[in-house]
């Protein structure tokens, strides 16, 4: 198969473990291109360490991952947008430092185009009225803002997003989500790690995670149907899988 | 030299001059101690001596210190995390901050060199220029050595506790307050791994016997290796965040 048509994502049989506990245990997905994959499970379920081993931080113990067809390196890093779970951002310099930054270490190497393009992004995640601002004085929702600014800067045809919507108040959440469906609908991938119920319904795709592994995986509504119940909700679908496929008063 | 190298050199320059109180402790602090080890020296030719290893030691302080905890915070406020998932190699990274944070360190070299020469009255033979040149390659060394020993720190107060480990027995075993040949024969051995004991033997042969850096290519040859070495390690030993 050309690198091409693969999917955006395989993992096989993933392992790794820290300090000899399990947190990845032999972890099989794929994600197809286009599409915003969600990875959802309570805190602990191996999401960050997943994003971690799909970024090429971390090597896996057994197992293969292709991104885009290619093995996770720096080769390849320039078509990744990476926005990890904490800030990381540059706190005494401004707004439009960090972007500036991120888009020159991704060799926007145009003068007029880095400019054009820094302003695009600082303008999507509405922050230009305080681009000159430093990120030490912003707060946590705007802060989030600016990291997602710095993952897209150049981009990337695959987005990996730790957790995006947290601290954002709903009226942000909304706007980011609105943002990342656009990204898709322009043939980007997006993995967006989550453990709210609210993020999952916005997702094509989602894997449910729970000690290392995928208990399930499929369309929202594949996941809701899976349950036996037309009303049942996403936590009710998470829920069942976690109880084995069984409802909860079964289990 | 890849952009990159100098995108983040700009970038660590940059950080460091919107933060003004650390400039300010950067430029004000090692006056302050000059000052007072100046003044607790009644004897001039004693002062004479001991300046040139000063000279050293602060260089190597202060370069390691700032480098370091800097260094540090890149990793534990997750900004690291975010550099080792981009393009940017490790040696970039490294060379970047080396420099980054030469120029400031340069800086502070000149104004302890020139306030030691011309405050403190401390007399020199050899060129003033070729005493800088030597610096430099010290600043190069303590630079780098604060890159290495921040991957073994997961927070700056763990940094400071090298500072006992790595800068004062070098004080101690590299000549700077007594001559390494005084010392039991197993610390001279020591004395000859130690980069201090090269930095301060260069910078005493040209301030005091006004030898020249060809004179000193030993002792210059010796740091340059070890700030050569020193960075690959510091490069490879690169850590991505500080609960790595």
């Amino acid at each position: 198969m050309h690198q091409f048509d693969r999917p955006a994502v395989e993992i096989d049989k993933v392992s790794f473990s820290y300090n000899n506990l399990k947190v990845i245990d032999e972890l099989s997905l794929q994600v197809p291109r286009g599409t915003s994959f969600g990875l959802l499970g309570p805190n602990g379920a191996g999401k960050t360490t997943l994003i971690r081993l799909l970024v090429g931080l971390l090597r896996p113990r057994f197992g293969s991952i292709r991104i885009l067809g290619q093995k996770p390196s720096r080769k390849m890093a320039h078509l990744i947008g990476y926005m990890p779970q904490l800030h990381s951002l540059y706190s005494e310099l401004s707004v439009i430092q960090n972007v500036e930054f991120f888009a020159r270490i991704y060799r926007l190497t145009d003068k007029t185009e880095r400019s054009r393009r820094v302003e695009e992004v600082i303008r999507l995640v509405d922050m230009w009225a305080q681009r000159h601002n430093p990120v030490v004085k912003l707060s946590g929702g705007m802060k989030q803002r600016v990291s997602l600014a710095c993952a897209i800067v150049h981009n990337p045809p695959l987005l990996f997003l730790d957790e995006p919507t947290v601290g954002l108040d709903p009226e942000l959440r909304v706007t980011f989500w609105e943002y990342f469906t656009a990204l898709t609908k322009q043939g980007a991938t997006l993995i967006i790690s989550s453990h709210t119920m609210d993020d999952a319904a916005h997702c094509n795709r989602l894997a449910f995670m729970r000690d290392g592994k995928v208990i399930a995986q499929g369309a929202p509504t594949e996941l809701r149907q899976a349950t036996g119940h037309p009303e049942a909700t996403l936590e009710d679908a998470f829920l069942y899988f976690v109880h084995g496929g069984r409802k909860k008063e079964d289990a | 030299m890849p952009s990159r190298v100098f995108t983040i050199a700009a970038r660590v320059m940059r950080q460091l001059i919107r933060d003004r109180r650390t400039m300010a402790l950067i430029l004000i602090v090692p006056l302050v101690v000059m000052s007072l080890i100046g003044l607790s020296f009644p004897e001039s030719h004693v002062l004479d001596y001991i300046a040139p290893a000063l000279l050293a030691t602060l260089a190597l302080f202060f370069g390691f210190l700032l480098t370091g905890i800097s260094f540090l915070r890149e990793r534990s406020q997750g900004t690291m995390e975010r550099l080792m998932a981009s393009p940017v190699s490790r040696l970039d990274i490294v060379i970047g901050y080396l420099f980054g944070f030469f120029i400031f360190a340069l800086v502070q070299t000149l104004i302890i060199l020139l306030f030691t020469i011309y405050v403190l009255d401390v007399t020199y033979h050899g060129d003033l220029w070729q005493i800088f040149v030597f610096q430099i390659v010290v600043i190069t060394g303590a630079v780098n050595l604060g890159i290495f020993i921040s991957t073994f720190a997961r927070n700056e107060f763990q940094m400071v506790q090298f500072i006992p480990l790595i800068i004062i027995p070098q004080i101690f075993l590299c000549g700077v307050i007594w001559p390494v040949e005084q010392m039991p024969d197993y610390l001279q051995w020591l004395s000859t791994i130690l980069p201090l004991t090269y930095a301060v033997d260069g910078l005493r042969n040209i301030m005091l016997s006004g030898e020249n850096l060809i004179d000193v290519g030993v002792e210059l040859a010796v740091l340059v290796g070890f700030a050569v070495a020193i960075s690959i390690v510091a490069a490879i030993t690169l850590r991505r965040g500080a609960s790595d």
